[in-house]
């Protein structure tokens, strides 16, 4: 026989070089950076404009929500698209049919969207500073920029999720694209949750970033009245569901690949 | 050699079903496999030759574990296809080939790379492989350039590349000469040759019959969904009535006249054609007894006549069974 | 000769209105799947009363009151013509270039108008559809008065608004013949138009030389000319709203035919039609 035996594949090394072909699709094509900045800068400045004169913490609010809607864009759009792309040049075939698990080829497609989309929040932030002219009191700028990241760790994982329904079916963009006001809305990206009706509170829940979001306005906004548990439960809450997320694609993965084996639609787009 | 085969396939079946509609979805089926029964020995080339969508496709991705059977078992390496994949997957290669399936925007190189990382190539040894597979397939003077810059045979030897990149014990090839010119034709055809000098166990679909005829030892030809012959080019041959064939051009032929060719000795099969005005009997001979003077002889009051010799091709084979099959 | 006996004579003309209901009808449902029941009905009935519902909850959470609350609703009920006039007309060129059809559409002799209003044409009644629920959402959800009077103005407004969207849909759809992807310009329009033209809060709050863009846009008029149904406006004014968002949709389905043509030299030129 050719060879007698096979070679290791290392899990990392086939997420970083996932995140590797990641940044190198967009180096190509950089110019999908345009609209997944430009919604999350709109919102930002239609939330600024309309937040004027409605106290000083609103200008927290506008760039807490506009950063998060920009992640939410980069991270959790721009895996889903990425996976899309795989549909479309019909390279999701050989990268299933390859040793590793798909998921961690997820993966290290969310991780780059992680990194640009912590650059997309970074511009949000310039701009609508550039706009409101002065920045934002932090109470606790450390804690806050701590738990910005751990925020895109919640998108992340709320990216690998959803990821399996790119592969699923090749209509998830649709799905996607209706689903996006619902989950702006769902997960309080511009005001809290507790303002939503008291039903779709449960709904919220689900979402790992409505709850690190709340705990990130806890920190971020003195005298800020959110969920009546508070900030450490926030946080509890929003590990949590990371992790319940984490875990869930763990599992899903491997029957979303025999389920599209089994329908024969991977070369589908 | 061992003594598990290479390929084992028994009552492999697939059914694709396709919906249209929203209120009222009609749901139709596609049967493209039917009961498919196959044996392949390690360490060859076997061909596999059909029409369109009689199912050689679906039989390649259902052996590479990209595609589930509906029923039946599928066994490469002696493991199952389904149960097994995590097992198979390092261990066989798949070329699909077409303009589809490579990152276009960037260059072959990385492309080599994110698939040498994927399939666990030893970090030291990646460059080295992917600089050699770059090699064997001639594009080592364009692996800095994009993809989306190649022509359509250069992507279909990067594609030929990225299948043997790993060493696969099996490798399947999806028409991989379809779209390259002569000279990479030929070049693929060695390189395919060489692979199987290296042990390597080819499962090779092409639609060129001199392929096959070069390349595979043992060919079956598939149609709607079944195996219908299994041979070396020669028992193909003789399973279609002969190695000799017999053409003879006229302008028409009456049905008498066709009955006495019929009636030669060694005749197995006459077809006839026609071409515009003129018509050509194609007569198949198991044996040496009737020569090409005795046709002339036949069909007599035809000045016009043409009749000359030809060894019966892979490719009157193909035709032959593939008709037979039609209904 | 033999051989040309067949083929078409090249002083033969392809019907312009062949090629109008080949574009309306074929082309997207071959481009797009967005002929799919499901997915316009989404279009149409889903993401129009999110959007509202989140710029909804935001005004009220910086403390507007009803009227700001139904402006935002009228607002963002009619800037969702944008999903199926924008969108969905860049998605199309997308698709034609990824499924390798582009080409073979611009070696065709078809008529390039019948071409482009054909493939308006389905957008066009999507968008209709999506503004009117919209209006509908915004009526019985967010307190929008309209009185039965202002009907048939309102209806004219969102036709006219539909129809001047499409333009310059296409028009965008032009300049993604030479770029790799149009949904980059889909996106963009789609959300500026939320901040430049009058959605949420009036084009005049907004900085003169940006006010000045949201002025190109034709939503930015169709808007206006929808608001000014709404609050029964004097026919003086929606008259000439009406003109200016006629204008801005001839201008824009004139820009768009004179893009294509310009953009699809270029695209030959460079190559770029077969790149996505």
């Amino acid at each position: 026989m050719a060879t007698a035996d096979v070679p290791h594949v290392s899990r990392v090394r086939a997420t970083e070089a996932s995140l590797r072909l990641a940044f190198q699709m967009f180096v190509a094509d950089p110019q999908w950076l345009i609209p997944s900045m430009i919604a999350p800068v709109v919102f930002g400045l239609v939330a600024f404009e309309l937040f004027q004169g409605a106290g000083p913490d609103f200008l927290t609010y506008a760039i807490l929500g506009a950063g998060m809607m920009s992640m939410w864009g980069q991270t959790l759009y721009g895996s889903g698209w990425a996976i899309g792309q795989d549909r479309e040049f019909g390279t999701l075939e050989p990268t299933v049919q390859s040793p590793t698990p798909y998921v961690y080829v997820v993966l290290g497609r969310v991780l780059w969207n992680v990194v640009s989309g912590l650059a997309g929040g970074g511009i949000v932030y310039l701009v609508v500073l550039a706009v409101a002219g002065a920045p934002p009191a932090l109470p606790d700028p450390l804690g806050f920029v701590a738990l910005f990241l751990f925020v895109m760790l919640t998108l992340a994982a709320v990216g690998i999720l959803f990821s399996a329904a790119w592969v699923y079916t090749r209509y998830s963009g649709f799905i996607q694209n209706v689903g996006e006001f619902a989950f702006y809305v769902g997960t309080g990206c511009m005001f809290p949750v507790v303002i939503l009706p008291f039903w779709t509170n449960p709904i919220a829940l689900v979402f790992p970033p409505t709850w690190a979001l709340d705990a990130l306005r806890y920190l971020a906004i003195p005298g800020y009245v959110g969920f009546a548990w508070g900030f450490w439960p926030d946080l509890l809450g929003a590990v949590a569901t990371t992790v319940v997320y984490v875990a869930v694609a763990g599992a899903i993965f491997r029957r979303v690949e025999l389920h599209v084996l089994a329908k024969g639609n991977l070369s589908d787009y | 050699m061992t003594n598990v085969p290479a390929i084992e396939v028994r009552g492999l079946t697939r059914v694709f079903e396709s919906r249209k509609g929203f209120l009222f979805r009609e749901v139709s089926r596609t049967e493209a496999l039917r009961g498919l029964d196959l044996t392949v020995e390690p360490e060859a080339i076997f061909g596999l030759l059909g029409p369109n969508g009689a199912g050689k496709t679906t039989l390649v991705k259902i052996l590479s574990t990209l595609l589930l059977p509906s029923t039946g078992t599928a066994l490469v390496l002696g493991h199952d296809v389904v149960e097994e994949s995590a097992w198979l997957r390092p261990r066989i290669g798949l070329v699909l080939g077409g303009e589809r399936g490579l990152y276009n925007r960037i260059n072959a190189r990385d492309n080599l790379r994110y698939f040498a990382d994927l399939y666990g190539i030893p970090p030291h040894e990646r460059e080295h492989r992917i600089d050699e597979v770059l090699e064997r397939v001639g594009l080592e003077g364009a692996a800095d350039r994009r993809v989306e810059e190649y022509s359509r045979g250069m992507k279909q030897k990067l594609h030929i590349a990225r299948g043997i990149l790993h060493r696969p014990q099996v490798l399947f090839l999806d028409e991989p000469t379809i779209g390259l010119d002569p000279k990479s034709a030929r070049e693929t055809r060695k390189l395919v040759r060489s692979l199987v000098s290296d042990g390597v166990t080819i499962f090779l679909t092409t639609h060129y019959m001199f392929e096959a005829e070069e390349l595979c030892p043992e060919i079956a030809v598939m149609s709607k969904g079944r195996i219908v012959a299994r041979d070396t080019v020669a028992g193909l041959r003789q399973l279609v009535g002969g190695d000799r064939t017999l053409e003879a051009e006229a302008y028409g032929f009456e049905d008498r006249e066709v009955d006495a060719i019929r009636h030669l000795p060694g005749v197995s099969k006459v077809v006839s054609e026609e071409y515009g005005p003129r018509t050509r009997l194609t007569v198949r001979l198991r044996s040496l007894e009737t020569t090409p003077d005795q046709v002339v002889a036949t069909l007599p009051g035809h000045p016009e006549l043409a009749v000359r010799e030809r060894r019966t091709s892979l490719e009157d084979v193909y035709l032959d069974l593939v008709e037979e099959e039609a209904p | 000769m033999l051989a040309h006996a067949g083929t078409y004579r090249t002083e033969n003309r392809v019907s312009f209105w062949r090629t109008f209901w080949s574009n309306a009808v074929i082309a997207p449902r071959t481009t797009l799947g967005f002929m799919r029941i499901d997915f316009v009905l989404g279009t149409i009935f889903i993401i129009p009363l999110m959007q509202m519902v989140f710029f909804v909850f935001v005004v009220q959470v910086s403390g507007g009151g009803p009227s700001e609350i139904a402006f935002t609703a009228l607002g963002n009920a009619v800037s969702t013509v944008t999903y199926s006039s924008i969108f969905s007309v860049c998605q199309t060129t997308d698709s034609e270039k990824q499924q390798g059809t582009m080409e073979h559409l611009l070696v065709s002799p078809a008529n390039r108008l019948a071409l482009y209003f054909g493939r308006g044409l389905l957008p066009i009644l999507i968008s209709l559809a999506t503004v009117s629920v919209g209006i509908a959402y915004a009526t019985f959800l967010f307190g929008v008065a309209i009185p039965l009077s202002a009907v048939p103005t309102l209806a004219v407004s969102v036709v006219l608004t539909a129809f001047a969207m499409v333009g310059f849909g296409l028009l965008l759809g032009g300049v993604a013949l030479y770029l790799r992807t149009s949904i980059i310009l889909g996106n963009i329009f789609l959300f500026i138009g939320l901040l430049l033209s009058g959605v949420n809060f009036p084009t005049s709050q907004l900085p003169p030389v940006v006010a000045w863009i949201g002025y190109g846009f034709p939503l930015t008029w169709g808007l206006a000319a929808i608001r000014a149904s709404v609050a029964g406006d004097p026919w003086g004014t929606i008259g000439l709203l009406w003109g200016l968002v006629v204008a801005s949709a001839i201008a824009s389905f004139g820009c768009a035919i004179g893009l294509w043509e310009y953009f699809e030299r270029r695209a030959l030129a460079t190559g770029s039609i077969a790149k996505f």
